[in-house]
Formats: C-alpha cells, structure tokens, sequence
C-alpha cells in the first residue's frame, strides 16, 4: 500500500515536468513538486522512520538511475532528510501547523541541496538569487497546496496499513 | 553510550559521504555501456510509468485534439499545398543523393553524412526538472546504442546517455557533459568555419562556441550544423543559428552564440541517429 502510494506520487512530480518550466512575460518560472518527498517525511512521523528511510532509500535509488545525470545524489538526500525531519520533530512541539512548517523547509532544502551540488559539479549556472526568485519560492508555493493532498493520502495510508496489520 | 551513539553516527554520516562521493565519480565518468542492474531498474520503471502515465495522457490528448480541432481547416488547407509538391521533391532528393554519391566516390570522401533514423517518443522528463534530460521508449532492442545523436524534426537536440532494454536516457546538449562529443562548423556564405561547443549559458538560453580566430567572418543569421569531426555525431545535423558574435575578453578571439534550433521545454517526438560504422574512427 505505501509503496503503491509512493510509486503514484513519484510519477505524479514526473508529470509536472510536462508543465514546467512556464514563460511569464521574458521570465522562465520553475514549479518543480516534491509529492513523494513530502509523503516519506510525513510517513516517518505517521508511520514508522525505519519503513520510512528504506522507502527513502528504494525511490532515491529508482530516480538516480532512472532519471538522475548524477547517482547517489537522491538516495543520500533523501534518507539524510529523513533523519533531519526526525531531529527537527523532537525539536518543535508536534502540532500540524509545526509539522507542516518542517516539511515545507525541508522540501526547499532539498532542491537548494541538489542545486548546491549541481553547481559544485558546472552542471548548472543559475545564480543564487534567481535560483531562490524563480525556483525556490515558486516551487515552496506549489508544494504548500500540494502538502494538503499529501497530508490526507499519508493518514488514509497510515489508516489502512493499521487496520491490515494483525491486532495484539 | 552517547558518546559512542555519536561516534557511531558520525561513522554512518561519514560513510554515507564517501558512498556519495563514489556513486558521483562513477556517473561522471565516460562510460560506454550500461550495467545489467540499471538497465533492469531503468526499464522496470519506464514500463510503470507508461502504464501509470496512460490514462493521464489520454485525457491530455482529448483537450489538445479539441484545441487543434479550431484551426483544423486552415491548417489542411495548407498542408494539402505542401503536399502537392512532395512528389517533385522526392524526385529531386533522388536525383541530388544519386549525384552526390558519384561525386563523393569520385573524390574518395567517406560518407559522414550516411545515418539511419529510429523514431521515438519522450516517456518522461526528469523530475527534478535541472537538467531537462528526458527518457525514450526505445532501447538496445530497438537498435539504440550510447553515445548516438539525438533530433527533434527541428534539429539536434541531445545524445543517448544510458541504453536499457526497452527505453534509454537522454542527456540534452544544454547540459555540459554532451557538449565534450559535440564539434561544430557555421556556414557563412560559401565559407565554413570549424568550432566545437564550450558550454551552454543558461541565462541567455543559448550555446556557446568559443575560440573562434578574428579573421573569421561570422554573422547572426549563419546556420550551424554539426561538423561529424569528433565524436559519433553524424555531420550536417542543424544545432541551430548564430544570434551573437562578440570579441572574447581579451579580444584575440570570437565567441558565437547560438540559438538551438529545437525548443528543449518542447520534447515530444525523437529521432535517434545511427551513424554509418564506416565512417567512424577515421
């Protein structure tokens, strides 16, 4: 059941690919979602951190050879998020508005990582600051509305996986 | 126990780094054959993904047929005329190759221009959406091989990166590495001019070929075709057109920008060249 969920929201951010990058008069804006990265942090606080590190580290692996230049750079990024989502969750008070804020950081972390070492590498060029005006912020943007449906399929999942587990 | 608790995560953080640091070098490397196991996953993931994928593409393609349903008429109009001249044209492409093949054999040139073209269609883009790179639903089944040319029907667009079973990987050239394999010439007038591609700069969406000597005359407008010198790039691929010429900053040479010809944000239907093995390695 998760990794049918994780596989549909997988390929749910590659066909956002099909409709980003947008013109918006002489700018290029970016909107590049992170469904299933919102969905594995969310499943180590709903779920359980070990299931979701080995998912983090299968899909991270599924997207580095399948469409990644670079491998390894999505299967560490990954699990090491998870491991950031878990520290950061002791730190703040566990309420949504809290969860909500630490996913959607981590998120924009993420892609500032994969930038980070895109740029380390001569991959890309992009400036810091048009990274941040044209990519960072509009995908945050997009990934706030999305975290909502995100958030809903991680507690049906849970849900579901409760009641199919056997009962003590 | 904390302490060793923060040695041991420190060990697995480390490890994790180098592991990272690993899997980086090996993928930058100049490999010329995919593994069984990411030609496994590659093709274990396409396939999903077009079964997953389908439904959403049906719909796509109901709204996009009723968009184009508009101008249908005006649009036949105009290829009903094109196609009135296709019967001429073929009849002088066979003449013009008959000719050119004469002339090439008389004057001993190998036939760098020879290909032939497997058609495509784009699976997926890459998710992260950085480097625009995309997956075809061909493979080393279907003739693919790394390392062979990659075209849009408006010109060159990209190399084949990994080769799985049944689809493959493509690095576009706006990405740095496909530019190692790709040489250039730009046609000015009757003149040509060799160059090879330096980077593709991405604020100007244009590619960059640098080095070119003063004396040479470039202007925006030439045509830039691919050169068949380096690399298994077939020649006479269209790359696309100068825009700009400026001095570099020294000033003792030029740098051409041009814009490709092919819209990398716009992938749907490839081509894949399989260049003449006889004209290789020469």
């Amino acid at each position: 059941m998760i990794f049918l969920m994780a596989l549909v929201l997988m390929y749910g951010d590659f066909l956002f690919a099909d409709f980003s990058p947008f013109d918006a008069g002489r700018l290029t804006i970016y909107t590049v979602p992170k469904m299933l990265l919102m969905f594995i942090l969310l499943m180590s606080v709903y779920i359980n951190r070990s299931i979701s590190s080995f998912f983090a580290i299968v899909f991270g692996i599924l997207i580095d050879i399948y469409s990644g230049l670079v491998y390894g750079v999505h299967t560490f990024g990954m699990v090491a998020f998870v491991f950031f989502m878990h520290t950061a969750f002791r730190v703040f008070y566990k309420d949504f508005v809290a969860m909500a804020f630490v996913v959607l950081t981590l998120t924009f972390l993420y892609d500032a990582y994969i930038y980070t070492i895109y740029r380390i590498l001569g991959l890309v060029t992009l400036p810091i600051f048009d990274y941040i005006a044209l990519r960072g912020l509009p995908s945050l943007i997009l990934n706030a509305l999305l975290f909502i449906i995100v958030f809903i399929i991680t507690l049906q999942t849970s849900k579901v996986r409760k009641n199919l587990l056997p009962k003590h | 126990m904390n302490k060793l608790l923060n040695r041991n995560k420190m060990l697995i953080i480390l490890f994790g780094i180098i592991i990272l640091i690993v899997f980086i070098g090996f993928s930058m490397t100049d490999r010329s054959s995919t593994t069984k196991a990411e030609q496994f996953t590659g093709d274990t993931v396409a396939a999903s993904q077009s079964i997953i994928g389908a439904p959403v593409h049906f719909v796509s393609n109901i709204f996009t047929n009723i968009t184009e349903l508009f101008g249908a008429a005006a649009e036949n109009e105009a290829l009903r005329t094109q196609l009135e001249m296709v019967p001429q044209m073929h009849a002088d492409i066979g003449r013009l190759e008959a000719e050119n093949e004469r002339l090439r054999d008389a004057l001993e040139v190998s036939a760098k221009r020879n290909y032939d073209t497997i058609n495509s269609r784009v699976i997926s883009r890459s998710q992260d959406q950085w480097l625009n790179n995309f997956t075809i639903d061909k493979g080393e089944n279907d003739g693919i091989e790394e390392g062979m040319a990659v075209m849009t029907p408006e010109g060159l667009i990209g190399m084949v990166r990994r080769v799985n079973g049944n689809s493959s990987f493509v690095e576009m050239i706006t990405t740095s590495v496909s530019q190692n394999n790709l040489s250039v010439e730009i046609h000015n007038g009757d003149a040509t001019i060799y160059g090879a591609i330096d980077h593709y700069n991405s604020e100007r969406g244009l590619l960059v070929v640098d080095n070119i000597q003063n004396t040479a005359t470039i202007e925006p407008g030439d045509a830039v075709f691919t050169s068949g010198l380096v690399g298994d790039f077939p020649e006479g691929l269209i790359v696309g057109e100068v825009v700009r010429v400026e001095n570099d900053e020294y000033g003792l040479s030029q740098n051409a920008f041009i814009q490709l010809a092919s819209d990398p944000s716009e992938v749907d239907v490839v081509f894949v060249l399989e260049r003449d093995p006889d004209s290789l390695g020469e």
